[in-house]
């Protein structure tokens, strides 16, 4: 083997997280290789295969899939390679690639709300964070300078310092809603990883609506740029490694990984510690498969907690024409929100929600609903132009409570490596459902406030999936309940450590990355604390 | 592809640069020219005047000529384009054509409404009711052929972008410069507004 | 510059621009404030602060290294400290050193240092210059490491020569017959502008050739175009207000964009001139001789068209390497998303065409592989990254064929990238054969000199001898 087998820190996972965290241990001296399952690719080449991909609305589609490191894909058909157990599907979506699932998201960079970390004590349901919002303030401020998050401060996360970016300016389409909500609802600029201005070296958003699946100009922050930024800093990055198995010595300690290459053959790497990173869903499934006679659970689970507490955001939603021209489209995706129910007494008794609001364009749904329905001659024309004008749409966000039997296990299907596939077992409980109830109620007086015909409710029960996997690896004091404590650092092995969305308790009402990115960043500095201050906060590189 | 600019600026494709030489699916040879208008009956030539002086091979790919604009109701259609997309239609389905010319048929026998084609198709339960949402799929969409087989013929000059393209550039295209998305959309109109 | 150092100048010229007050009102016994803000004006005008700013540096403590042909030369520290600044200097030695190249110490500047355009400065404007710098500017007390030229040109004492061939020794005269705006405009851009340096070709001992003053000059691995007003070769085509506007804000709409070393110009100092001077150098740069080449047959803004190859795209897969990629292939991965599908630029055109633009018109395309490897980076206007490097994504092929591609259809078809070009310029530039040239031209000399020496020692002996030899008593 002519690459090196041994590093001081060893990253499982190039994700957003796993990268920024080995950036951060490489910035104080530490040596960090990231082994990455999937391949290297390249944002052009993203680009084109997205304007030649036959699913516009899939985004999954203009990634390449990796026989050796098989991801989850529906369309045009199921691949099989996470497996549904039921009783709810739970279509997870990620991407193994260098620069991970980040490559699509929509850059919504929230952070929670300062009782999201205490439902248990407040509202008497879920579980306590250990730790205090307060606490994650600075390395939420670390994250958004890193990312260059634009927002502003009227999103009900309070901050000691500003953010590092002001908020992206408003589509036409989300100024219009502010103004006719405003007299019931205040319409709040999403806080994003969007660039409002340029900023580090990246230029600023020229409203490509391609978001998701990529921002073809990197005014968004991808999970691409933390693995160059960590390279820059002197991690070396190994793709196509598929680790297979993590290797506890006799004093429980880890003392390497393996890992096969896509010819199958194995690697062994050691180090003196270890970040997993590799997703709420592979990170699991990867210390399920490494049982051993001392590990037969697995490795960091003496708890029998990995996997467990799935939680991710169901949405569902109202979609329905304005009375005026809105042309949702015109710049970026994911724009505006209103926050009014994130929080409230009444998280003991139903989910708490954001209401977001999309940008994307109608162009492509309105076309296939026109088609759909035979609509041809000149009313074509006429009728797509009404509709894209005027189709608006707004979904909930909603809680999930954390719930021991949604999880993820082992199947005794294979990959085509022989590596087990992983099973989804999901639910959505009625503390679920009932907020989704009740914001049927904002979505009727939304509808009506813009002057709504055409009201199209997406069917009762039916829940859309935010790819926002959380809760697997749930950190916490109690190693009975918790697979890390509050550091992210396994109870069961000294120096093993995770980062991602699968270490937080509960799933609040944002999207996960930005939170999963401060504690990864919290993580790492646990690991490594700094020899003096601020050599490495601060995010431009 | 050269463009033409139209009255009002707008910069609008019209047609390909290949030889027919070089490329199957490029211009129409020169000798074997003819013009939708010798194929089609008064009712249709009716229904779309302006498409008659498009130069058209051979009667099945008349009659998908004349079924394209019947269905899109736009006065231009990119006639590179519909070559591609006719090649790739009629290579899927080697029927392509003669459903093309059964389907115009009828509408020319019945003296069809294009707006309630679909419905007195599913009514019939006719074999040709898939054909019009195949043809207005690759017009609109770009795409032939179904499931894994699927394939993105066009994106930037189908029917879905040209139709909305002095409002929304098609998504990865960028908008504009920073900001210029708070403006009031501009739309100027599209065909029935006077779009070339 | 990168982006860490960038954002310390801007915070330094930000704190040098609050500080001016204080120093200001401090310095009111030596110095008026308005004189000292005419000097500032001077300073910006002459963009004495782009080179005398090493990254990461304070304003004018120096450091930045400029490549030139016979090696990096760098600015050295221009703050008033009396340790490591020219807080020493007198106002006839800095005036000494501005308009004729000679430090306090007496030793030559290199003229990386534009003194052959400064010579042209005003009494007046180096008086303001010299307030402003003394009392006007934060003394830094750091040395940036000295200029270390390989032989002969470590010898400073060669440019007295060359200041004799190539100094000119007055400042600027007005022409009487011209109107006081142009003679203001001829000022500026002959002066602290000093448009020539790098407009101006030169020649082989890399002084302005004056004969073909602003046709155009090579600056690194950036040409600086012809900005006389030819037509087809020039700017002839551009309006009064085009130029106003490129200089005020580098995008002369539907003609052309700054980018490379021009964005540094208009960024640091253009910008910031009044509307007034800039209508000025407008004026003037209206009226210099202009010089044509036949080779330009159209303006360089009037070439291309929209154009697609859509049908080459669509519904066909890319190719597995990189480099195996086509033109309209790489077109669209890399550059439709802003230039779009035809290249026709967004609907306001602020994302600019390519048709119809000097970045592709231009038969040297020695900028367009630069804007491509580099993209266009500004520093303090808070416009930032108008466009990203793809210096990290493509190849050198893929630049090649990328721009070549460019250049067919959107702009100059006689125009070509090559490989070769693209390496070059990705390596810095091509390495200068000037050094060898001299120590040739050196050797020569010597051997000259020594047969000279040679021919009168012998000349002097044999005559000698043949006065030893004659007969006693002619």
């Amino acid at each position: 083997m002519a690459t090196p087998d041994s590093a001081e820190v060893v990253v499982i996972g190039s994700g957003i997280c796993g990268a920024l965290a080995a950036r951060k241990l490489a910035l104080r001296g530490v040596p960090v290789l990231i082994l990455e399952a999937g391949p290297r690719i390249d944002r052009g080449r993203i680009v084109a295969a997205f304007r030649n991909s036959p699913r516009k609305g899939d985004w999954m589609s203009p990634y390449p899939y990796s026989p050796w490191a098989m991801q989850p894909q529906y369309k045009p058909k199921d691949n099989g390679y996470l497996i549904q157990a039921g009783p709810y599907p739970y279509p997870a979506e990620y991407i193994r690639v260098v620069g991970g699932t980040t490559w699509h998201w929509a850059a919504q960079a929230w952070r929670l709300v300062p009782n999201d970390v205490r439902i248990k004590s407040l509202y008497g349901v879920g579980v306590d964070w250990p730790m205090t919002y307060e606490e994650l303030d600075p390395w939420y401020q670390e994250a958004e300078e890193i990312l260059g998050v634009a927002g502003a401060d009227n999103t009900g996360s309070p901050r000691k310092h500003p953010f590092p970016l002001p908020p992206v300016a408003d589509p036409w389409s989300m100024i219009r809603f502010r103004e006719r909500l405003a007299p019931v609802y205040p319409v709040v600029a999403n806080t994003v990883a969007r660039n409002s201005r340029s900023y580090d070296g990246r230029p600023a958003c020229v409203g490509n609506n391609s978001c998701q699946p990529i921002c073809p100009v990197n005014a968004q922050y991808l999970g691409i740029n933390a693995v160059e930024a960590a390279e820059a800093a002197g991690v070396k990055v190994r793709a196509d490694a598929v680790v297979y198995r993590i290797e506890a010595d006799a004093k429980g300690r880890i003392a390497a990984v393996h890992y096969y290459d896509p010819d199958k053959t194995s690697h062994r790497v050691t180090a003196r510690q270890f970040i997993l990173a590799a997703n709420g869903i592979e990170s699991p499934k990867l210390l399920l498969m490494s049982t051993s006679s001392k590990y037969p659970n697995g490795i960091a689970n003496s708890s029998g907690m990995v996997g467990r507490h799935l939680m991710d955001h169901p949405s569902s939603s109202l979609t329905f024409y304005a009375d005026e021209e809105l042309w949702l489209g015109r710049g970026p995706q994911s724009p505006s929100s209103i926050n009014t129910m994130r929080d409230g007494a009444f998280r003991s008794q139903h989910a708490a929600y954001r209401l977001d609001f999309t940008n994307i364009s109608q162009v492509l749904s309105v076309t296939e609903a026109l088609i759909a329905e035979g609509v041809y001659g000149p009313e074509f024309e006429k009728q797509l132009r009404w509709r894209a004008a005027r189709q608006c749409n707004v979904k909930n966000v909603l809680e999930v409570l954390p719930n021991p039997d949604n999880r993820i296990t082992l199947s005794s299907e294979k990959d085509a490596l022989g590596i087990p596939k992983p099973v989804a077992h999901y639910s959505i409980d009625d503390y679920t459902r009932r907020g989704a109830e009740r914001s049927k109620q904002d979505f009727a007086k939304i509808a009506e406030l813009m002057g709504g015909t055409g009201l199209r409710y997406s069917p009762d029960g039916q829940f859309a999936n935010n790819q926002h996997i959380t809760g697997t690896l749930r950190m916490g004091d109690d190693p009975a309940k918790f697979v890390t404590d509050g550091f992210g650092r396994a109870h069961d092995h000294e120096n093993l450590y995770m980062c991602g969305t699968g270490v937080m308790p509960t799933a609040a009402t944002m999207n996960s990355t930005l939170t999963a990115v401060a504690l990864a960043l919290r993580t790492a500095d646990h690991m490594v604390p700094a020899k003096s201050s601020g050599a490495d906060n601060g995010g431009a590189t | 592809m050269k463009s033409v600019n139209t009255a009002r600026g707008k910069v609008e494709p019209v047609d390909g640069c290949a030889t027919p030489a070089s490329r199957p699916d490029g211009p129409i040879d020169p000798a074997r020219r003819k013009l939708l208008a010798g194929l089609v009956t008064a009712y249709t030539a009716s229904l779309v005047p302006w498409a008659l002086a498009v130069p058209v091979t051979d009667a099945g790919h008349g009659a998908f000529v004349a079924l394209s604009a019947i269905l899109a109701g736009k006065r231009v259609l990119n006639s590179v384009l519909g070559q591609r997309l006719h090649a790739a239609l009629v290579d899927i389905e080697p029927g392509f054509d003669a459903d093309c010319q059964a389907l115009l048929k009828q509408i020319e026998a019945q003296q069809i409404d294009p707006a309630k084609l679909q419905g007195a198709l599913d009514a019939a339960h006719s074999s040709l009711a898939p054909l019009p949402r195949k043809l207005m799929r690759a017009w609109c969409l770009g795409l032939v052929g179904d499931g894994e087989a699927t394939r993105c013929v066009a994106y930037e000059n189908a029917l879905d972008a040209v139709m909305v393209a002095d409002v929304l550039k098609p998504p990865t295209y960028a908008y504009g410069p920073y900001g210029s998305w708070s403006n009031p959309p501009a739309a100027k109109g599209g065909d029935e507004h006077g779009n070339a | 510059m990168n982006a860490p150092a960038c954002k310390s100048l801007v915070a330094g010229l930000a704190v040098l621009l609050l500080g001016l007050q204080t120093c200001a009102a401090a310095a009111a016994n030596s110095a008026g404030a308005a004189e000292i803000q005419r000097g500032q004006y001077v300073a910006t005008a002459s963009d004495c602060v782009a080179c005398h700013t090493g990254p990461g540096a304070k304003p004018y403590a120096g450091g930045l290294a400029t490549m030139t042909p016979i090696g990096p030369v760098v600015s050295t520290n221009i703050t008033p400290s009396k340790t490591d600044g020219i807080g020493n200097y007198t106002e006839q030695q800095f005036s000494r050193a501005v308009r004729k190249g000679i430090r306090a110490d007496g030793s030559h500047l290199y003229p990386v240092m534009p003194y052959t355009e400064y010579s042209q400065l005003t009494d007046a404007d180096v008086q303001a210059l010299y307030a402003y710098f003394m009392h006007g500017v934060q003394p830094v007390a750091s040395k940036p490491p000295a200029t270390r030229l390989p032989f002969p040109f470590n010898l400073r004492i060669l440019m007295a020569g060359w200041n004799l061939l190539f100094l000119n020794r007055h400042p600027f005269q007005p022409d009487p017959a011209q109107s006081a705006e142009w003679n203001r405009g001829a000022y500026l851009v002959e002066g602290p502008a000093h448009c020539g340096t790098c407009h101006t070709p030169r020649n082989l001992l890399m002084a302005s050739k004056s004969s073909d003053a602003l046709a155009g000059g090579v600056v690194g691995t950036w040409f600086a175009p012809n900005i006389t007003p030819d037509a087809n070769s020039g700017i002839g085509n551009w309006s009064q207000q085009d130029i106003v506007d490129y200089l005020r804000s580098g995008r002369a709409p539907g003609k052309a964009q700054a980018a490379g070393p021009m964005a540094e110009a208009i960024d640091y100092s253009l910008r910031h001139l009044t509307p007034a001077d800039l209508r000025a150098m407008a004026v003037y740069l209206k009226t210099v001789p202009a010089r044509h080449d036949a080779a330009d047959t159209r303006p360089v803004d009037a070439w291309g068209s929209a154009y697609a190859d859509l049908a080459s795209l669509r519904g066909k897969p890319l190719p597995k390497h990189a480099d195996d990629m086509t033109g309209p292939q790489l077109y669209d991965a890399y550059c439709a998303s802003c230039h779009q599908d035809q290249g026709q630029g967004s609907f306001d055109g602020g994302l600019p065409p390519l048709f119809h633009n000097t970045a592709t018109g231009r038969f040297n395309t020695d900028n367009l592989v630069m804007v491509i490897l580099d993209g266009v980076r500004w520093h303090t206007d808070g416009s930032g990254t108008r466009m990203p490097g793809f210096s990290g994504e493509l190849t050198d092929r893929q630049i090649a064929t990328l721009g070549t591609y460019v250049t067919q259809h959107f702009g100059n078809p006689a125009a070509k990238v090559t490989l070769t070009q693209v390496a070059t310029a990705r390596a810095g530039g091509a390495p200068s054969n000037l050094i060898l040239l001299a120590r040739i031209l050196l050797a020569i000399v010597l051997v000259i000199i020594a047969a000279i020496i040679v021919w009168v020692v012998l000349a002097v002996v044999r005559r000698r001898r043949r006065a030893a030899d004659a007969p006693a008593g002619r």
